[in-house]
């Protein structure tokens, strides 16, 4: 059972989905629907194609695509893609079938989405280009700007390949996404252990005077493991997150605090 | 030290908050992130350096801080453009800037995020009614009115603090320079202490447990090497200070190189993963009933 206009999704078709989801995502989001109006702005001229303007269906289809939606911003289309390649050839028969596919894809696609393009990206190509920055150095932040191109590029051909593929490509994905997401979750942590080493620019300007013998106590520290103070600082900031009711906000005033007090009693310094 | 911004920058730096915000909810270029925002902000304020140190600062500490959900994250995106600006314009020690003007800004912001979020409910009821009248057009354009909230919800505070709060800045930092030296002091000790909630947040999530033996290994190759290469740099400046023949100059330690070390690692342990998932035929098995779950309402 096709839609009644029999329409086929041709290129032009995809090039205006994928703009309006590149320009438009969640312009809408709200607290109630989160990004549901979003998703039915994205295929609203296709759906009209396939439906046909004023008619019982297209209200139908229009409805049920507006309801709550949320996943990962980066991986979306491909669930529209899966969608559009259903309802196209099912037409107002397969919506049941397609709100149980959006509600239980979005899910799982947060989750690969959030891991790999809004957490490991973001923090690496961050790192990096934080690194350079406080150097004075921008080129880092030229760096993150190409790497985001890429990922708009994937963003943009993943739909008409979710249209093709369907519902395998999920599964033919799925072995070799987490296999890399593990090894990117490798190099996330080993560039996190550089960076304590780098950029926790803290010491302990201490000095005790016992008798005529000077212990000045970073170079004690020093000789046992270099940079020992950065990551005993990092540990305890690590272990105070696993508190119950402790957000990262809470933390960074913790900090603040505990580093101006530490400050005031000559414990802690910022290092030249 | 004058404490003046002038009406251009203000605007300018207006306009770019309310841009930065859209441009994080769809294309997202990387032009919202804190490290951009203190280029951005530096250029504007005719001091790239200062901008660029409190950028990268404030985008390490929130380097593990994500939005999921729909959860509203600390914007520190807002937070370095007013703590840029003000470290210009009034003089104050960028990494004293970073604690006193940035994370504060940054928390704040949170509550006008979750306004905007709030407003745009009643775009989506007019959607809803709009859907029910087949009135197309009006369903589309009402959606677009959503970026007038988000965009407002960083640009008023944003406007508001450059064009009012600079007075007032000012003569915190008057105070912060004489009689509160040691706060002073302890504000920049905590703006080069945050970049440690950064990572300790990154840890949590990512998570660290599972490679933790990468962690030490990168935090061990870099220690050593870094403080190796500081000291020859050290040794160098003084050689090169008695000794005019003394040429030579050495570079601090090249962070690709030890990134590149750990990119080794990461390469071999995809293809470890990938080897394990094609020696056993019966995990993905496992995970297609998994996947059953998902897709039960295909049949």
């Amino acid at each position: 059972m096709a839609t009644k206009t029999d329409y086929k999704l041709k290129k032009k078709d995809f090039r205006q989905v994928n703009r309006r989801n590149l320009f438009g995502n969640q312009l809408g989001w709200n607290y109630e629907k989160m990004q549901g109006s979003g998703y039915l702005f994205i295929i609203l001229p296709q759906l009209r194609k396939l439906y046909g303007d004023h008619t019982p269906e297209l209200k139908a289809a229009m409805k049920a695509h507006n309801q709550f939606f949320n996943t990962n911003p980066y991986v979306n289309t491909m669930i529209t893609g899966i969608d559009l390649a259903l309802e196209e050839k099912e037409g107002i028969g397969s919506l049941e079938t397609v709100s149980g596919l959006k509600t239980g894809l979005m899910g799982p696609f947060a989750a690969i989405g959030d891991s790999i393009f809004a957490s490991l990206i973001p923090a690496i190509m961050g790192a990096i280009a934080a690194n350079m920055a406080i150097q004075k150095n921008p080129f880092g932040l030229l760096l993150w700007l190409i790497v985001n191109f890429i990922v708009m590029y994937i963003r943009w051909i993943q739909l008409p390949l979710a249209y093709k593929e369907g519902t395998n490509l999920v599964t033919r994905m799925r072995g070799q996404l987490s296999a890399l997401t593990d090894a990117a979750i490798l190099l996330g942590v080993y560039v996190v252990g550089a960076l304590v080493a780098t950029l926790v620019n803290v010491k302990v300007p201490f000095v005790a005077h016992i008798g005529k013998v000077t212990v000045d106590l970073q170079n004690e520290i020093d000789m046992i493991l270099p940079k020992l103070v950065p990551a005993v600082i990092v540990a305890l900031i690590y272990w105070l997150l696993g508190k119950k009711k402790m957000t990262s906000t809470k933390a960074i005033f913790i900090v603040i605090v505990v580093a101006v007090v530490c400050s005031a009693l000559g414990i802690l310094g910022k290092a030249s | 030290m004058h404490s003046d911004i002038a009406f251009w920058q203000v605007l300018l730096l207006t306009l770019y908050s309310m841009y930065q915000t859209i441009d994080d909810i769809t294309i997202v270029s990387s032009l919202a992130q804190p490290v951009w925002a203190g280029l951005i902000t530096g250029l504007i304020m005719g001091d790239l350096g200062t901008g660029l140190v409190i950028g990268g600062s404030l985008q390490l500490t929130v380097l593990g801080v994500g939005t999921f959900g729909g959860a509203s994250k600390i914007d520190a995106n807002s937070g370095t453009i007013l703590a840029t600006a003000f470290s210009i314009s009034a003089g104050m020690n960028a990494q004293t800037a970073v604690a006193a003007i940035g994370v504060p800004v940054a928390s704040l912001m949170i509550q006008t995020d979750i306004l905007g979020r709030f407003t745009n409910t009643y775009f989506q009821h007019r959607i809803d009614r709009l859907i029910e009248a087949e009135n197309y057009r009006g369903i589309e354009r009402n959606y677009l009115y959503g970026m007038i909230p988000w965009a407002l919800s960083r640009g008023i505070p944003v406007f508001l603090a450059l064009q009012f709060g600079g007075s007032f800045v000012s003569s915190v930092v008057k105070v912060l320079n004489t009689d509160l030296q040691w706060l002073s002091n302890g504000l920049a000790t905590a703006g080069a202490l945050l970049p440690a909630v950064g990572f300790a947040i990154l840890l949590r999530y990512l998570p660290a447990r599972k490679h933790v033996g990468y962690l030490i290994l990168g935090f061990t190759i870099t220690a050593l090497f870094s403080t190796l290469f500081t000291n020859v740099q050290t040794l160098g400046t003084a050689v090169a200070k008695v000794s005019k023949g003394f040429t030579q100059s050495f570079n601090t330690v090249s962070m690709l190189a030890i990134a590149l070390i750990g990119l080794t690692f990461a390469i071999n342990e995809y293809k470890h993963q990938v080897e394990l998932q094609k020696q056993q035929p019966a995990a993905p098995k496992q995970q297609d009933d998994e996947e059953g779950e998902i897709y039960g309402d295909e049949d």
